[in-house]
């Protein structure tokens, strides 16, 4: 943090206060019996606009009540898609008293979150769960949130903020199909490209004699002994290719976008097809690999494509 | 459950909206369709029904239509400014209360109220105003945050109702206080020269002057405790209870059943001077007639000298009334008003002043069909008394030895002095009064009936009439020393008589009232002076030895400190609600645990309620599915963030103790 933000920070007040189109309804109308009260010198005036301000005072100790001893601790999950809802948790806790109707916001641009809690004790932490929504691939810095409330009367909505550090690994964005030329791009492997196609590594198909030539490692020994003769085991070829993605991390930010969001969906095809998926984008290597934990890596691998680990998107 | 809460959350509206238009309505002022309106519109409300809410546009239009049509009735000076915008305020809640039942819906009824409540400080000044005041507040104010925690969407699940309501009802507490403390403290920029003035109230009018004395029937005024008169005295007089007679006007001619007054008005003027001017023991008196009184003779302490600076109080601010004097002393107000204020001068001095000539034979005319008793018993009464004075004394105290005073009197009888004199011998003051006049002026002594009030009850510096007050006595002309008041009536019957329970009843009220006007409606910034002057340099007599400085007192210092001390740790305890308590679904365990021990189901030692449940499932205990249920709710009410519900503890705790009859017995050391 700069000085100037430190500075800016120090400045900040410690609360912001709003008022709501029900609240300046109200303002208005105390305006109106405090003229007619000093016009007219009518006690009874006098006496209701005695309450309309006391209205408005009780409206700021009670939301200050509510605020006051709150802390916010945010859950991030692992990772979460670009343009698509995600749960983001936060855990609400009170260190006294009781707190009502927060509503709890991110203020990191990129990120929508909104959460509403309406009830806080000191005797239990509440977690709530807000539909968030990040809108751009990236390593998603998050910093501060806003915790406010429109108790008790809705005249006023008061909040305070929190610095609460955080990185959310925001994926590309789902929706970016095409199918792959895999003939093209892909590479065999294992016995993929054999042309017998029972002698893969598959599940097994069943025994045969073994011909001259033929690869005595599949000789199943026990089977061989109790018949005489060599016999071999026959599996069922797998189909399974291997890829190499790779991503120019040179591109503009919307092109890099647009072709991370292509690999990521390809990534998710490929997996989903018994692929074997590695990426080569910039600096990241990820050597091919095979299920959802490796789509999970090669997503991450391409969140981070064009980010520097420390600095801010 | 969301149901139900929306319910109560409309049901509080429709209670603030009712308080607001009520402390509108209390003044008497809003036309009667108006208010049958509103009463119509409420119950439809509470009754659930929204007319309104499928057809917006209509309503608005007809909402339209009568602003205009009530924008002309008061541009055309038909109706009042003031009640045309309380109609209309009226008009605008109504048609909101019946609009489709939404959390803004709710706000705008609110709003619209506030400006009701606005038209009722204009309009009335009842004591009422202050609880329909404070109940809005506190209604409106439950309304309103009940539907703040219903959040940005509408959910099922349950909210935290009673917390909600427990905490905002406190707040409102200190904020009727801090209401109240804002009117005491904050300056008066106008001295309330321009407030409205109510009526009579809702007990309405009860002691105007009357243009006649009739005799017979129940002295039922006697028992009425409305106040109707305030009177501030100089110099004053101090004492508690004030033994004085205030003279409003007189009668000459007695028709056997009623006396009449009579005398054509004068030419108006500011300041009358009734009586002569005496330079030495003189009376001021500062006296407002309230509107009770319903009258415009106005009152004055015997003997009356001047009326003057006379004040109209009325619903539109006040103004100075015109004076007009009839034939004798009676003065009447020109100016019709709610109430007066005016300045009286009274002579307090006895003995012959500047007396002037009258018609004697006024005050000797005696009714054609007199009873000849009447004069006979005169005669014999008289004694041996010879001047006009002495005989005046004796008959004065003969009638109050011979007759007993009392309210408990027939309807109207023939001749009414002669049941009074010759056959009940009872009766009140105006039957005393009427005996007296009538036998003086058979011994040929001009004598004619007064009629006022008699006594002053001492409140804050001033003294109070009530309409119980009212009396009647007679004055007799003396050549050498002009009209003498004489009064016949025992000394406890010239009082306000008091004992029944109304009356008790009406009393409270109207020190209520009393109060209410003296503490609230007519506080002004001279009070806002004296109070602050009583409480940094007490009154003279409170102080022990003279104090050179000018700071506050001790008393003073030590009660502010005291006030500060009380808010803070007030405040300090509602912040810090003390040591944490436990989780309430603690309890829930225990209750589960002490329920399962009593059907004979142990837990292991360290074994967590779950694994319990898994054991008794498989085992296939009768209690297995039970148990499982209190389990998981349980552990989704202590760490999943999902409370448990009112109602829904009894019920699994329920169904833990009705196990099934064909349930297996326990294995002896077996542990469940």
């Amino acid at each position: 943090m700069s000085r100037f933000q430190r500075l800016l920070a120090w400045v900040r007040p410690p609360r912001q206060l709003s008022v709501t189109r029900l609240g300046w309804v109200y303002l208005v109308l105390t305006g109106g019996v405090g003229l007619g009260a000093l016009n007219t010198g009518n006690n009874l005036l006098y006496l209701m606009l005695g309450l309309l301000l006391a209205v408005i005072v009780l409206s700021g100790v009670l939301s200050e009540r509510a605020l006051r001893d709150v802390r916010v601790r945010r859950l991030v999950p692992d990772g979460a898609f670009a343009g698509e809802t995600f749960p983001l948790r936060y855990e609400v806790r009170r260190e006294a008293g009781t707190a009502f109707a927060l509503l709890l916001e991110e203020r990191t641009a990129g990120l929508v979150a909104r959460a509403f809690v309406p009830l806080v004790t000191m005797a239990e932490p509440v977690v709530v769960r807000a539909d968030a929504v990040a809108k751009r691939r990236g390593p998603l810095r998050l910093g501060r949130m806003r915790v406010s409330t429109l108790f008790p009367l809705g005249l006023f909505e008061k909040s305070r903020e929190f610095t609460l550090e955080d990185v959310l690994v925001v994926f590309p964005k789902k929706g970016f199909a095409c199918e792959p030329d895999a003939d093209v791009h892909g590479e065999t492997r294992g016995d993929a490209g054999n042309p017998r196609h029972r002698d893969g590594t598959g599940d097994l198909l069943g025994l045969k004699e073994l011909s001259p030539q033929e690869d005595a490692r599949r000789v199943h020994w026990k089977k061989s002994a109790a018949v005489g003769k060599l016999l071999k085991t026959e599996h069922e070829r797998e189909d399974r290719r291997q890829y190499t993605l790779s991503v120019d991390a040179k591109l503009s930010p919307d092109a890099l976008d647009r072709a991370c969001e292509e690999v990521a969906a390809m990534t998710r095809l490929l997996i989903g097809r018994g692929h074997e998926v590695g990426l080569e984008a910039g600096r990241r290597r990820l050597r091919p690999g095979a299920g959802l934990g490796q789509e999970r890596r090669v997503l991450t691998a391409l969140a981070w494509v064009g980010f520097d680990e420390g600095t801010r998107p | 459950m969301a149901k139900g809460r929306h319910r109560l959350r409309q049901r509080l509206r429709d209670v603030a909206a009712m308080a607001a238009f009520a402390s509108a309505a209390l003044s008497g002022a809003l036309p009667a369709w108006v208010v049958a309106t509103f009463g119509a519109c409420w119950l439809l409300s509470l009754a659930g029904k929204r007319p309104f809410a499928a057809r917006p546009a209509l309503s608005a239009a007809l909402l339209l239509v009568a602003a205009l049509v009530l924008f002309g009735l008061a541009w055309r000076g038909v109706l009042d400014l003031l009640v045309a915008a309380g109609t209309f305020a009226t008009l605008v809640t109504s048609q909101r209360m019946l609009a489709a039942p939404t959390r803004e819906t709710d706000q705008q009824v609110l709003l619209a109220s506030v400006l009701l409540l606005a038209g009722g400080a204009a309009l009335s000044g009842e004591i009422w105003y202050a609880a329909c005041l404070f109940l809005f507040g506190l209604s409106g104010s439950l309304a309103l945050g009940l539907g703040i925690i219903e959040g940005p969407v509408e959910t099922e699940s349950w909210l935290p109702v009673r917390p909600v309501l427990a905490q905002l009802s406190l707040g409102m507490v200190f904020a009727i206080a801090g209401a109240i403390v804002f009117f005491v403290a904050f300056p008066r920029m106008s001295w309330n020269i321009a407030s409205r003035r109510t009526g009579p109230g809702l007990l309405g009018g009860t002691a105007g002057m009357s243009d006649t004395v009739r005799l017979g029937g129940g002295g039922s005024i006697k028992t009425n405790a409305r106040a109707v008169m305030r009177a501030s005295l100089s110099p004053d007089p101090g004492v508690e209870q004030l033994e004085r007679y205030w003279v409003g006007r007189v009668f000459d001619t007695f028709e056997g059943q009623e006396w009449r007054g009579h005398g054509t008005e004068g030419r108006l003027t500011a300041r009358v001077k009734v009586g002569a001017m005496a330079w030495r023991e003189t009376i001021t008196q500062r006296i407002e007639l309230l509107p009770a009184y319903e009258s415009r003779t106005l009152v004055a302490l015997e003997t009356p000298i001047t009326f003057d600076e006379a004040v109209g109080l009325t619903t539109s601010g006040s103004g100075p009334a015109m004076l007009a004097q009839l034939e004798g002393e009676e003065v009447h107000v020109a100016t019709p008003a709610n109430g007066y204020r005016y300045v009286a001068v009274s002579s307090e001095a006895a003995g012959p002043g500047p007396i002037e000539p009258i018609d004697r034979q006024r005050y000797l005319q005696l009714p054609r069909n007199l009873d000849p008793r009447v004069k006979a018993l005169a005669e014999r009464l008289k004694g041996s008394a010879t001047t006009p004075k002495a005989i005046a004394v004796r008959l004065e105290e003969e009638l109050r030895r011979r007759n007993a005073y009392t309210l408990e009197l027939p309807g109207d009888v023939a001749d009414p002095l002669a049941d009074f004199l010759f056959v009940r011998k009872e009766g009140h003051c105006e039957h005393f009064a009427s005996a007296l006049t009538v036998m003086l002026r058979t011994l040929g002594i001009p004598a004619r009936v007064a009629a006022g009030f008699f006594g002053g009850e001492r409140a804050g510096g001033r003294y109070v009439l009530r309409a119980g007050d009212a009396h009647a006595w007679t004055q007799a002309w003396f050549e050498d020393e002009g009209w003498v008041r004489f009064d016949a009536t025992p000394s406890d019957g010239r009082r306000r008589q008091t004992g029944s329970v109304l009356a008790s009843l009406v009393s409270f009220y109207e020190r209520l009232e009393e109060a209410w006007r003296r503490r609230v409606l007519d506080y002004s910034l001279i009070d806002q002076v004296n109070a602050v002057r009583t409480l940094v340099r007490p009154p003279p007599e409170a102080r022990g030895t003279p104090k050179l400085s000018g700071l506050p007192s001790a008393r003073s210092l030590g009660l502010g400190l005291f006030l500060a001390v009380a808010t803070f740790l007030t405040v300090r305890r509602l912040g810090r609600a003390g040591p944490p308590r436990p989780h309430p679904a603690a309890g829930f365990l225990e209750a589960i645990e002490r329920r399962l021990s009593d059907l004979g189901v142990h837990r292991l030692d360290g074994e967590p309620l779950e694994e319990l449940s898994a054991r008794l499932r498989t085992s296939q205990h009768p209690l297995a599915a039970p148990v499982s249920l209190a389990a998981r709710r349980y552990l989704e009410a202590r760490f999943g963030g999902r409370p448990l519900v009112p109602g829904e503890a009894p019920r699994l705790l329920a169904a833990l103790a009705r196990p099934p009859k064909s349930a297996p017995a326990a294995e002896p050391g077996a542990h469940f």
